[in-house]
């Protein structure tokens, strides 16, 4: 799927064929783009557990369920649990001067392992390692974007998925061995979607105009109307929801399953 | 209780649906709430079993439609209304037992279960079921 589409085709998907198992190798695809991310000092702030519904035991999906995450947890086949590793800044400094020694962060911009030894280490980034607060917002930024790369990721594969609030990490914690030094983020709900990829049409959004600024914050962005089509034939920007038959498609699914309509 | 067009006496032409008997349930703005959300609750038939579920499930716990959903609420020291954990974990366990005294089993059971979390979810608290997958 080219990268327009798989944008615009991304829904969170509630409805998953409870009967059809995730292939391990689109699991992989979807680690290696979460991989391939951009991340500050190159550091690994994510850690990510991927765990088959029907492979953990009655004990385990108990613990995962409270009442309002219940339906979910027995729909999806897949659960990847996003974790942030809180230790993520050690290595910084051996990691930095490696992109040094590649040319990616390059003495035109200033870049040296002298810098990165004597000044960027001890007075930037170990200071930020002891700053509780500094290593959990970066730390769930640069999750947030391996999670967005996983999340598109597994669009292109025909996928469906939905990010879910991860509250069950005690509970769970000691079953999948998870270190104290990981901090629970999100909880992905991983695979084939029952309802159509669309699902039920394109989500609303607000006009460029009201996210986004040129030059300063008293000039909205101004859409050129071309690009737009353009990225209407392209996929990106997609007919809107909710299609016709969107409320009678949610009705058959949820008797299917048994759900409340 | 089926809400038929007889029952209420509302016979003739009309530009709308019938309206609803609601018998016991006359007056409950809960009652009222989740019909109107969910389009006057199906046809009739569905919608008569569907209060008598519900009825039952009353008796069950003793309460009233109304108070069903207050018992999930709870107000905050701001005096905003909350959705109690504790009180909706106790009434999503209530179904649960609920549903055990029905005699169902499978999907039947998950579904009758779910029609009551409906209620509830319809009257705005957030709540899940297990779903039925096997």
């Amino acid at each position: 799927m080219e990268f327009s589409r798989v944008v615009g085709t991304r829904r969170s998907i509630r409805f998953f064929k409870s009967w059809k198992p995730v292939e391990r190798e689109k699991i992989q695809v979807m680690f290696e783009a979460a991989n391939r991310a951009s991340r500050s000092m190159n550091a690994d702030y994510f850690r990510a557990i991927a765990v088959n519904r029907d492979d953990l035991d009655a004990e385990t999906r108990d613990a995962l369920r409270n009442p309002t995450t219940t339906a979910d947890l027995d729909l999806a086949p897949t659960y990847i649990f996003w974790y942030i590793d809180l230790e993520y800044v050690a290595g910084a400094q051996d990691r930095l001067k490696e992109l040094v020694e590649q040319h990616a962060l390059p003495a035109a911009h200033g870049w040296s392992k002298a810098y990165v030894d004597d000044f960027l280490w001890p007075q930037v980034l170990e200071p930020i390692s002891k700053d509780p607060n500094a290593v959990i917002f970066m730390g769930a930024v640069e999750t947030g974007i391996g999670i967005c790369n996983a999340i598109n990721a597994a669009v292109d594969q025909g996928l469906g998925t939905c990010m879910h609030a991860f509250t069950a990490n005690e509970a769970i914690k000691p079953l999948l061995g998870v270190p104290d030094t990981w901090l629970p983020v999100w909880m992905q709900l991983v695979g084939y979607p029952a309802e159509e990829p669309e699902a039920g049409g394109q989500r609303p959004r607000r006009p460029l105009s009201k996210i986004f600024f040129e030059g300063d914050c008293r000039h909205p962005w101004e859409e050129d109307a071309e690009v737009t089509e353009h990225l209407k034939r392209e996929g990106m920007i997609q007919a809107p929801g909710p299609f016709p038959y969107r409320a009678q498609e949610v009705r058959m699914l949820s008797r299917m399953y048994g759900l409340p309509e | 209780m089926t809400g038929s067009r007889g029952a209420n006496g509302a016979g003739g032409a009309s530009d709308g649906p019938p309206p609803v008997d609601l018998g016991q349930f006359a007056g409950s703005p809960a009652v009222q709430r989740w019909l109107d959300q969910t389009g006057g609750g199906g046809d009739p038939a569905e919608r008569g079993r569907a209060l008598q579920l519900l009825q039952r499930f009353c008796s069950f716990r003793g309460t009233s439609p109304d108070d069903l959903v207050a018992q999930c609420l709870r107000a905050t020291k701001s005096g905003d209304t909350a959705i109690s954990a504790v009180g909706r974990r106790a009434t999503d366990e209530a179904i649960t037992a609920f549903v055990a005294t029905e005699g169902l089993a499978g999907h039947e059971a998950i579904a009758l279960g779910n029609r009551l979390r409906g209620f509830l979810i319809h009257n705005g608290i957030f709540l899940q079921g297990p779903a039925s997958i096997t």
